[in-house]
């Protein structure tokens, strides 16, 4: 069984930061690599444990992102609402794409899930009359934790906190339970799978709906921080792309292995957009080459990602030393 | 005549791959306790009839029973859950798994409780003469030890009566001995087993009565001495083979 030694660290890490640092660029890459490392780990619900490899799943963060802004915007209602609304939408969307994957195998399944955020993208932008369409949809401020207006970064990094724990906890359930290891049998064969009685179907199916539920509670916490929704971005393929990134290079099927490839990623990114952020328009998309330039040496060097690497580095030590 | 009824009834089955017949009307039953075995050259339709028994294939036409409740038209896994196991002609080890968690999938049907499912997995492979390996990933397992690894998933689920698709076959030949004891001793210990095999010293051996298949349908039945001497199987198959 595998430990969770390291994820009590990390979160406890993550929890303890704000104690001590008070500087905000600081804070808010912390949110950054917890918000981000939370869609991954939602993502790798789907993609890592089911073997249900989405490129799409910006779809799901987008209606997470629309359901908290627009509550707030035109019922003024609270984004806790809207993150759970969000939630249910994203559910009924991921029973159609999970539906999909009972149709579709491997690339031609990845093909579907861009193309229905596509769609979302359309529908976002160009239903003006109920989404702003491609204005995008400035979130009001209303100070207060029930309506999530907060401007003290250190409690915005417990908020996400509190989400990443529930979203690691899922991928512990799927490490631990029957479900779980039924699973994991679908991922590895289905057939094989179904010939010892597991409905692979339907855990196919359920795996992709909460893999949505909480992308898109990871979208309604964002656009509360962010305080911005453009559908340009919340339901790019840059996006969908980005939690995928974070999975692999932290270790598919890993539940600690998001986190940590959120860790390296966004960092990375922070860092470069702070370095070349100010040049010019030439530098803007670098971290794109940088991501495309990890994600090769990952798969080439590392192909079970950081969480194997250090997994193994672990028993050669321990072999060693003993 | 018996008074017991058949615990698997196979009726009428017919399956076209387009103009190609697979199964043609192919009728039989097994008793609980029996161990049968179905035998037949090469695209004699044996796998396509497994295939419709477990709920992989859709039969144009007859229907298949388990103590009398009808499996035609179930899902595979609904058909494992009421108690047909089966193995694989080719094998289909989950490979990123452990031998034990392979076993657990298997046990996890019936059993609720993971760490319950672990003790029966461990105790299948005790078994099946897998336990050093429980810990190793199935990709690291020789031929005859993921034939092995596969009886034990598939015993994991309980089944009623288990399948067992050409059990020595792709095996080294020192191998094939325990793997017919293995079968044996399943047998012996109240399993009922419909097998396919080509090594027709292994089904002479350990099964009480065959089925002979050709070109999709039953030429023969009985007991392996009948079976063997029947004129039509001869011809078919055993002609060049097992003179």
């Amino acid at each position: 069984m595998r430990t969770v030694a390291p994820a009590v660290v990390f979160f406890a890490l993550a929890g303890l930061v704000p104690l001590v640092v008070r500087d905000a660029f600081l804070l808010d890459a912390v949110v950054l690599i917890l918000i981000w490392g939370a869609s991954a780990a939602a993502w790798n619900v789907a993609g890592g444990y089911a073997g249900q490899v989405s490129l799409g799943h910006s779809a799901f963060f987008g209606v997470g992102a629309y359901a908290a802004a627009l509550l707030a915007t035109r019922w003024q209602l609270s984004p806790w609402l809207g993150l759970v609304v969000g939630a249910l939408v994203a559910t009924t969307v991921g029973l159609v794409i999970g539906y999909l994957s009972n149709r579709l195998r491997g690339p031609y399944f990845v093909l579907a899930t861009i193309a229905f955020s596509q769609v979302l993208l359309i529908v976002g932008s160009r239903w003006r009359g109920f989404t702003a369409g491609s204005e995008g949809i400035p979130v009001p401020f209303r100070p207060g934790f029930w309506t999530l207006g907060i401007a003290d970064k250190r409690v915005w990094v417990w908020i996400i906190l509190a989400l990443a724990v529930v979203v690691y906890l899922v991928e512990l359930y799927l490490e631990r339970s029957r479900r779980g290891y039924q699973l994991a049998a679908v991922r590895e064969d289905e057939d094989a799978a179904l010939s010892l009685g597991v409905p692979a179907r339907a855990l196919k199916v359920a795996a992709i709906a909460v893999s949505a539920a909480l992308t898109a509670m990871c979208g309604a916490l964002w656009a509360q921080y962010v305080g911005f929704v453009d559908p340009f971005y919340v339901f790019s393929v840059d996006l969908s792309v980005r939690f995928a990134l974070a999975a692999i290079i932290g270790g598919l099927g890993t539940a600690l292995g998001p986190f940590l490839g959120s860790l390296l990623v966004t960092t990375l990114e922070t860092y470069l957009r702070a370095q070349f952020g100010g040049i010019g328009a030439g530098f803007v998309g670098i971290y794109l080459i940088i991501y495309g330039v990890i994600l090769i040496l990952v798969v080439r060097f590392v192909p079970a990602g950081l969480t194997g690497w250090l997994a193994a580095r672990g028993t050669r030590r321990a072999a060693a030393g003993g | 005549m018996s008074l017991a009824s058949p615990l698997l009834s196979v009726a009428g089955i017919t399956k076209r791959f387009g103009g190609v017949i697979a199964n043609r009307d192919i009728s039989f039953e097994v008793f609980a306790g029996e161990l049968v075995g179905v035998v037949g050259p090469n695209g004699a339709g044996k796998s396509t009839l497994f295939e419709i028994i477990t709920g992989f294939y859709a039969p144009d036409g007859g229907e298949v029973r388990l103590d009398g409740v009808r499996l035609t038209g179930l899902s595979p896994d609904r058909v494992s859950r009421l108690g047909v196991g089966r193995t694989f002609q080719k094998l289909r080890p989950f490979a990123g798994l452990t031998v034990t968690e392979n076993v657990m999938v298997g046990a996890l049907q019936k059993c609720h409780e993971v760490s319950r499912a672990r003790q029966e997995a461990l105790e299948i492979l005790g078994h099946v003469g897998l336990e050093e390996k429980a810990d190793a990933h199935a990709r690291t397992l020789s031929t005859g030890q993921r034939k092995r690894l596969e009886l034990a998933r598939a015993l994991a689920t309980r089944p009623r009566v288990l399948l067992m698709d050409e059990v020595t076959g792709g095996v080294d030949q020192r191998s094939i001995p325990g793997l017919v004891a293995l079968v044996r001793q399943l047998h012996a210990d109240g399993l009922t087993v419909l097998l396919i095999e080509h090594n027709m010293r292994v089904i002479t051996a350990v099964c009480q009565r065959i089925l002979a298949l050709h070109l999709g349908q039953i030429i023969a039945a009985g007991t392996p001495a009948a079976v063997t001497r029947d004129p039509r199987v001869i011809e078919a198959y055993l002609g060049q083979v097992y003179v």
